[in-house]
């Protein structure tokens, strides 16, 4: 007892911190999910029971959804997560040129909502395809169900994988893999005893967070699944078209349950190990490969990948200003003056909500991960869980729960621009956690204990030990945040108001009225947003001082 | 070092001010920036303005709000959802409306929301002159236009398989079709409902509709979750054949699908009629029955002939736009909307469990 109360002495902060960390945590998290938990035992007319759920599991299609989810879920994962590692390691590893176009390239797919993706993809290999019928004459190609899909989900989850593998790679101290080296090791030798064993807990991340996407993923399902049912769409499809809420709720704690099982075993088989190899001692700059096969094959890699990224998204800005793909090809304006003249406000709001839910999806991503990794407090596991668990649970269901739980006073939310910067905050955070986390299980905590047995209080080792290290995983996270806000579209479909309106509303607006000239200016202008606040992040970078100091 | 400490501080600025955005608003006193504050519960002026959630296209609805503030003086905001999205939001918000009326979008939602209750009755002065069939007795909802079915094929599509447009529910089920024909889901989509109710008043009897769902189930390429969406396919050639209104097909073809040819079915065929209502416990009810007086108007029901919509008016003194497909000219169904939307989610349900296995 006497431990705990010198600890509260030396950091009288940290409790109120954890406190009010769990607090928000408590209020957008949890207490929606509940108001969901009790309305799936609730039916419309009041009467309590296990309706929802017979129904789901009486309808024989909830299981072939639940089926198809984690299909779809393992192969969008497995093929993201690899491709995303060899994009990271060509990054941190291989001198190759264009790194800069990579780079954009792999962040490219974020930063337009996903079913953008999914309608190029039906322009691109549909049945009036660009590459199928024009370039290779195929009569019927059919782009709608599983191979779409995967194909689809890869190409827009696959940088947060690079984001988050990214960062943790370029932070892998050379010391070590240069002693194997001079230590007579090849340097597949290395990679596979060094590298590879080091990355296991990105790899893991990465693997867990796209994962849990594809399972979430309700956009592309809808624009490209085909009659490729999964559970994602189901539950959107009860709550939202059956008006059946309670079936719609039923279905959500199932795979939310799903998630939690997978995000349990994962945690079981990384979070046995640590990995240190930021010490505190200076280390030097990481020798480069050259040249050789190695770098002509995972050069060669990257460029395929990013000429069909580009091929993806040089149709968006192109069909822009084509009056009708495929039908009729004369250029035209009427798409933009269509969007300045209707979609003004959503452009403004969208922009500013973002705006505000950034640095605090940031932040408080990376408090909670310093949380997580470095202090030790009654219910932090609970912390863990709650804090992951929002991105388990699919939007839709995410915006049903916050207009259930914040319809009533003392928490009357419901139209305001609170509610979708909760929303916002709660649907970004997770990826910052996991980067946060990534890096910080790197850093020796005896650095910080040097701080402190120098004196420094936790808030000072946090801003000036802490931060510092973890700096490329923040911003990583904060360019994150802002996409994510940015091109939100199934929670916050049910928070959009007449006060606040949403560009990923009118697009899917748009998609859904096959105006593709409209939302491909939607989404142009949204692309250009995205460009300028990339660089003005990367100023900020670089103006804060890129280069680390070295003692 | 100056920069260091300077930076340190503005760090933890910056983390006091995010948990206290973040979580000051639990205490429920907000602080958020960029908000006008949390006017929800301040008393509204007679001048108030009016939130409208409507239920067709966009464009449409830009446009009509745009022209009731014209004609009325009253401001409005507006936001644009489906049919589905609009009864999930009210049914969620009825402990605290944030809006005052609901606009379009097919009248069988609003029968559902009337039985739970969510909406307020009006009827209007105006609303004795639309038809009987076109309203609510008790005025709960008042129908503000009609559109039929009708079938979208693409052109080329028919001369490379050397058909003829299809004219009956009976001809979709030609063997030429066979992964050729797309319509909505019926779940998430009112004009699918509509559709699924048609064949079964058609075809004479639930079973013998349900009969002929399950056959036309191996034709169906896909179920599209949005009503319209199938126009788009069929335009651009991914389908051969589509289901959907008749008056969606027609802005396809006026948007350059040239493709796109209509078809009605001469078996019968039903229409969706497109409703309007006031939403319960609404703080602005003068002003919001103004807006159904207005919308109920000619000058409000003319509005979507300006921008493409081509749907039939319900108000006998409005003139509907040229080119839309009179329900006198074809051959309707008795399109029962109440027991439509009764009938709703048991028919909806069987369907899915007994057609899309």
């Amino acid at each position: 007892m006497s431990a705990m109360f010198k600890r509260f002495k030396r950091e009288p902060l940290l409790p109120i911190l954890i406190v009010l960390v769990m607090l928000c945590l408590l209020v957008f998290i949890v207490y929606p999910l509940f108001q969901i938990a009790k309305s799936s035992f609730v039916g419309s007319t009041g009467e309590v029971g296990l309706q929802g759920y017979q129904r789901v599991l009486s309808g024989g299609g909830l299981f072939h959804a639940l089926v198809n989810s984690l299909v779809l879920a393992i192969l969008t994962a497995t093929l993201s997560t690899v491709i995303a590692y060899v994009f990271a390691y060509t990054f941190a590893y291989v001198k190759v040129p264009f790194k800069k176009l990579f780079n954009g390239i792999a962040i490219l797919p974020v930063i337009s909502p996903p079913f953008v993706i999914a309608l190029s993809a039906m322009l691109l290999l549909g049945k009036q395809g660009l590459i199928t019928k024009n370039l290779l004459g195929l009569e019927n190609a059919n782009i709608y169900g599983l191979h779409g899909l995967v194909l689809v989900q890869t190409l827009s989850f696959f940088p947060i994988a690079f984001l988050t593998l990214s960062g943790l790679l370029r932070s892998i101290s050379p010391s070590l893999e240069e002693a194997s080296q001079n230590l007579g090791a090849s340097r597949l030798k290395t990679f596979l005893s060094v590298t590879l064993p080091l990355s296991v807990p990105g790899i893991a991340n990465a693997f867990l967070l796209v994962f849990v996407q594809s399972l979430a993923d309700f956009g592309n399902p809808m624009t490209i699944g085909g009659n490729y049912s999964t559970v994602a769409r189901e539950i959107y499809l009860q709550a939202v078209g059956s008006y059946n809420l309670q079936a719609g709720a039923a279905l959500a704690m199932v795979l939310l349950t799903v998630t939690i099982i997978v995000y349990i075993l994962q945690n079981f088989w990384v979070g046995k190990k640590s990995y240190v190899t930021v010490t505190g001692k200076p280390t030097g700059q990481r020798r480069m490969i050259e040249s050789g096969a190695v770098k002509h094959g995972l050069f060669t890699f990257c460029m395929i990948m990013s000429i069909a990224v580009i091929a993806f998204y040089a149709l968006v800005p192109i069909g822009s200003f084509i009056k009708l793909w495929g039908i009729n090809n004369s250029l035209t304006l009427d798409h933009y003056k269509y969007v300045f003249s209707i979609g003004q406000k959503a452009i403004k709001d969208t922009l500013t909500l973002a705006i505000v839910a950034t640095p605090i999806a940031g932040l408080l991503g990376m408090i909670i991960a310093f949380l997580i990794v470095r202090k030790r407090f009654f219910g932090k596991k609970a912390l863990e869980v709650i804090s992951m668990l929002s991105i388990a649970v699919p939007g839709t269901v995410i915006g049903i729960g916050y207009i259930l739980a914040f319809n009533k006073a003392p928490l009357a939310l419901t139209g305001t621009g609170i509610i979708i910067v909760a929303a916002f905050v709660i649907r970004s955070m997770p990826v910052g956690i996991r980067s946060g986390v990534a890096a910080l299980q790197q850093i020796d905590p005896s650095i910080e204990e040097a701080a402190t047995n120098l004196g420094a209080s936790g808030s000072k080792v946090f801003t000036s030990v802490v931060l510092p290290l973890i700096k490329s995983a923040f911003f990583s996270g904060l360019v994150n945040s802002f996409v994510k806000s940015m091109t939100a579209m199934s929670a916050i479909i049910f928070l959009i108001s007449a006060k606040y309106n949403l560009i990923t509303a009118s697009i899917l607006a748009q998609v859904e009225a096959g105006r593709i000239g409209v939302a491909s200016a939607y989404c142009t202008i949204l692309i250009l947003i995205m460009i300028v606040a990339l660089i003005l992040l990367n100023l900020l970078v670089k103006w804060m001082g890129g280069k680390e100091q070295s003692a | 070092m100056a920069m260091k400490k300077w930076m340190s501080s503005i760090t933890a600025l910056t983390m006091a001010a995010v948990l206290f955005t973040g979580c000051g608003s639990t205490g429920g006193n907000s602080a958020a920036p960029a908000n006008n504050g949390g006017q929800d519960a301040a008393p509204e002026k007679p001048q108030g303005k009016l939130t409208v959630y409507v239920g067709f296209q966009e464009d449409h609805a830009v446009a009509a709000i745009k022209k009731f503030t014209e004609d009325t003086g009253i401001q409005a905001s507006m936001i644009r959802m489906s049919g589905g999205e609009i009864l999930a939001k009210v049914r969620a918000e009825q402990g605290n409306p944030q809006a005052d009326v609901w606009y379009g979008g097919p009248a069988d939602t609003f029968v559902q929301a009337t039985a739970e209750e969510l909406l307020q009755p009006y009827t209007s002065p105006i609303a004795e002159k639309i038809d009987a069939k076109y309203k609510d007795p008790d005025g709960n909802w008042t129908g503000i236009y009609v559109g039929a079915l009708g079938f979208a094929s693409n052109k080329e599509f028919l001369a490379k398989k050397g058909l003829e447009a299809p004219k009956t529910w009976e001809d979709l089920l030609n063997p030429a079709y066979k992964g050729e024909i797309v319509m909505a889901d019926p779940a998430s989509s009112g004009t699918a409902y509509t559709a699924m109710y048609t064949v079964l008043k058609v075809m004479g009897s639930e079973e013998k509709g349900f009969e002929y769902l399950s056959k036309l189930h191996p034709q169906i390429q896909q179920y599209t979750t949005s009503g319209s969406a199938p126009g788009r396919m069929v335009g651009m050639g991914e389908a051969g054949v589509g289901v959907l209104f008749a008056h969606d097909v027609i802005k396809y073809q006026e948007e350059g699908f040239d493709s796109l040819e209509l078809t009605i079915p001469e078996d019968g065929t039903g229409y969706e009629t497109g409703a309007i209502g006031i939403i319960k416990n609404t703080k602005n009810e003068e002003l919001a029955q103004k807006f159904v007086d207005w919308a109920l108007s000619p000058a409000g029901q003319e509005v979507g002939k300006t921008v493409g919509s081509y749907q039939n008016l319900t108000n006998p003194d409005a003139v509907g736009p040229e080119k839309a497909v009179k329900l006198s000219d074809i051959n309707t169904i008795d399109y029962d909307v109440v027991e439509a939307g009764k009938e709703r989610q048991r028919l909806i349900d069987k369907w899915s469990v007994e057609v899309k296995k």
